[in-house]
């Protein structure tokens, strides 16, 4: 059969990421947003996000893409799918009214036998409601990760499809898509597949906090969970690509969100849900930890400190600033000079009133009594110990994720410290 | 955690310290006449607040720009009789404070509210007291928040120590005058267990700080460092000049810890600093000997 058209309804960072990865298995893509001035930096080549190999792929595969700026442009289109990143409030929340006002407006677009398929990351409930016969209306699971979406779009492990019926095959033109990718398909029912989207959240979320809980603990017995980690993954029951790396509590917004709709569903349910309440409440301890490091190790000695912050991303490969733990530390140092490099977010979105913006990760520590690694941005593994120790004024490295090694760092005679082990030298 | 209704700290126009006679009351009027700050002190000699008519007494000597202390209790509430007094003393304090609110209120309350087993122990942590000391602090917190409608702030002390702690209650404070008259010091079996020890004149310089920023919310007063009982015991001998022992007994009881996670104090006072135990310990030596 003639290969079928598929349109994208949103372009940000699920949207355009999706459309272009779905264009390089060789399908014709309608890529559509309300902002035109959006569009025309799209089509232009100026792509709004930042994703390794997104750049390259959508000139690879620019002849299958097309944007536009017009809802009727997606009636060609056999299937659309409705492909905008859902804000979250403070407290994690979704605000769902951006994306029901951009269904609203695709579903008079769509042509009469045209799918929806709902590919944003919405409650259980939602898609069921919507108003379309139950035969075109779809809920797919997706699980981009930031700074590796291009690799998740292009080759999922599995592809989640919520149906009102999946016992009924799928329409043909789905089949025809989904089987490009050729990984298996699970389909199931509509609230299964939204649940099962924050299942795997939640999965990851628990790795992370068991991973950050020991890690403390690694940290308060002389213990490094570096070496604990690798042993968990060859066990079979924990798997070798579990999320046992302890962080800065949990960032990006996407998972906060999820922790949130279970609380909130569980509240209205009944049901006991309070070790996802741990996992908030460990979350929110993690995200200080270097703050805690910084006072105890610098301020309780020097009052009159400077810092160097390198990474103001909430993760490396990616703009996204979204629960940033570096904007979070930044805001608390407001009484203090801080310098800061990122090699994508402007100085500008740090959160404090006289910020000083470096032009590289050693101009960001020059003069810096302690240097403060919060994004493990790559470029960033290639800082020499030695051109550290000289550009700065004091002798503490704050690298929660170890981007530099600890045997060089303490090697030039600076303090080396990590999560999840205790530094040599520690005020501790 | 803390939110201050002042962006840059300013001097209180007046405080009103309800219990300025007490351990913490006095340190807290010293440290504001140090500051500069009016203070109009309210001991018991003033202000009984278990007398009839307290609350109407109290009322009329508040003005709309006062600051109030509350720090009055008959401590520790150890049985129903002195947690239903201290609860009628907060009933009296409320009261006359709606009859003439003042611009912001600080309450002393206790880490005793929180939950035995809540560690660390955080501002967001589970308030489950297991102690009548507690629920006397926990029922009066809500006492305020419920009928005091000015900006509130409670404080939540973990224990305290000092030279003029009138309290001669296991830790820093009895281990230091019983090191200083030579005499054993006998500890609850090895004496493991840990705790959060603050120095007295640091309770009252972030009541000062609360004031000036008219923060309002719950704050936690501790430092962040537990020591066990068997290092303060030997540090109080070691200051002394090392004539006492320091004794174990079979333990009666499991051993239980207390941790803070003062994170969010980084956040409300970041330039705040806490005495370290070793030189609050000298410092309460000291005052002790001179007074």
């Amino acid at each position: 059969m003639t290969l079928p058209v598929i349109g994208f309804a949103g372009l940000t960072h699920l949207g355009l990421v999706s459309a272009v990865g779905t264009a390089s298995k060789g399908f014709r893509v309608v890529g559509y947003d309300a902002d035109g001035a959006r569009v025309r930096d799209i089509t232009a080549g100026r792509l709004p996000v930042v994703e390794p190999g997104l750049d390259d792929m959508a000139k690879e595969f620019g002849q299958n893409l097309s944007y536009t700026d017009r809802l009727t442009d997606l009636t060609a289109c056999d299937i659309v799918y409705v492909a905008t990143d859902v804000p979250t409030n403070d407290r994690g929340e979704s605000d769902l009214s951006s994306i029901a006002r951009l269904i609203e407006g695709v579903i008079p677009a769509l042509g009469p036998k045209s799918l929806l398929v709902v590919l944003c990351q919405v409650p259980p409930g939602f898609t069921r409601r919507l108003p379309l016969p139950a035969e075109r209306l779809y809920y797919q699971v997706e699980t981009l990760v930031f700074g590796r979406a291009v690799e998740r779009a292009t080759q999922p492990e599995r592809f989640i499809i919520g149906c009102a019926d999946p016992q009924r095959p799928l329409p043909a033109p789905y089949q025809v898509l989904l089987g490009a990718f050729g990984c298996p398909l699970l389909p199931m029912r509509y609230e299964s597949a939204e649940l099962a989207k924050i299942a795997i959240n939640c999965c990851l979320v628990a790795s992370v906090s068991v991973a950050n809980t020991l890690a403390e603990l690694s940290e308060g017995i002389g213990a490094d969970w570096s070496e604990i980690a690798p042993a968990l993954k060859l066990d079979r029951r924990i798997g070798a690509y579990s999320y046992l790396s302890p962080g800065l509590g949990i960032a990006g917004g996407n998972l906060e969100r999820d922790l949130a709709t279970v609380l909130r569903l569980s509240e209205a349910t009944g049901s006991e849900a309070s070790v996802i309440a741990a996992f908030v409440r460990n979350s929110r301890h993690r995200k200080d930890w270097v703050l805690r490091i910084a006072h105890r190790e610098v301020l309780a000695r020097k009052r009159d400190a400077t810092f160097g912050v390198l990474g103001l991303a909430y993760k490396e490969n990616t703009h996204s600033t979204k629960n940033s733990p570096s904007l979070g530390l930044i805001e608390h140092l407001k009484a203090w000079p801080v310098r800061v490099y990122d090699p994508v977010v402007p100085a500008s979105a740090a959160p404090h009133p006289s910020v000083t913006a470096a032009v590289s990760p050693l101009d960001a520590a020059r003069g810096a009594d302690a240097v403060m690694i919060m994004t493990p941005w790559p470029q960033f593994r290639e800082l020499s110990p030695a051109d550290l120790a000289k550009a700065m004024a004091g002798r503490i490295v704050i690298d929660p994720f170890r981007v530099l090694d600890t045997a060089a760092v303490e090697s030039v005679g600076l303090s080396h410290f990590v999560l999840g082990r205790a530094a040599n030298g520690s005020a501790d | 955690m803390l939110e201050h209704l002042n962006g840059q700290p300013q001097k209180p126009r007046r405080v009103v310290i309800i219990g300025a006679g007490g351990f913490v009351g006095g340190a807290v009027r010293e440290q504001l006449k140090s500051d500069g700050v009016p203070v109009l002190a309210l001991t018991r000699a003033e202000l009984d607040l278990n007398a009839e008519g307290a609350a109407a007494k109290l009322g009329s000597q508040l003005d709309a720009d006062d600051s109030v202390v509350f720090v009055s209790a008959v401590a520790p509430a150890r049985n129903t009789a002195l947690l239903m007094q201290n609860l009628r003393m907060a009933e009296a304090v409320t009261r006359g404070l709606a009859a003439r609110l003042p611009a912001h209120v600080v309450y002393i309350s206790s880490d005793a509210v929180y939950a035995d087993d809540a560690n660390p122990v955080t501002e967001q942590s589970c308030c489950q007291p297991s102690s009548m000391h507690g629920m006397m602090h926990a029922t009066r917190e809500l006492m305020l928040r419920s009928d005091v409608k000015a900006p509130l702030a409670m404080l939540r002390p973990s224990l305290l120590y000092g030279a003029r702690d009138p309290h001669n209650g296991y830790g820093p404070n009895r281990f230091r005058r019983l090191a200083e008259k030579s005499e054993a010091i006998t500890l609850f079996g090895e004496g493991e267990e840990q705790r959060d020890h603050v120095f007295i004149d640091d309770v009252a310089r972030l009541v000062a700080l609360v004031l000036a920023h008219r923060s309002r919310g719950t704050f936690n007063i501790a430092t962040g460092v537990s020591t066990s009982f068997r290092e303060i015991a030997e540090k109080a001998v070691s200051m002394a000049g090392g004539r006492s022992d320091v004794r174990g007994t079979p333990r009666q009881n499991p051993i239980t810890h207390r941790h803070f996670d003062i994170t969010n104090c980084l956040k409300a006072f970041p330039q705040f600093r806490y005495t370290p135990l070793d030189e609050g310990m000298a410092r309460a030596r000291q005052s002790g000997a001179s007074s």
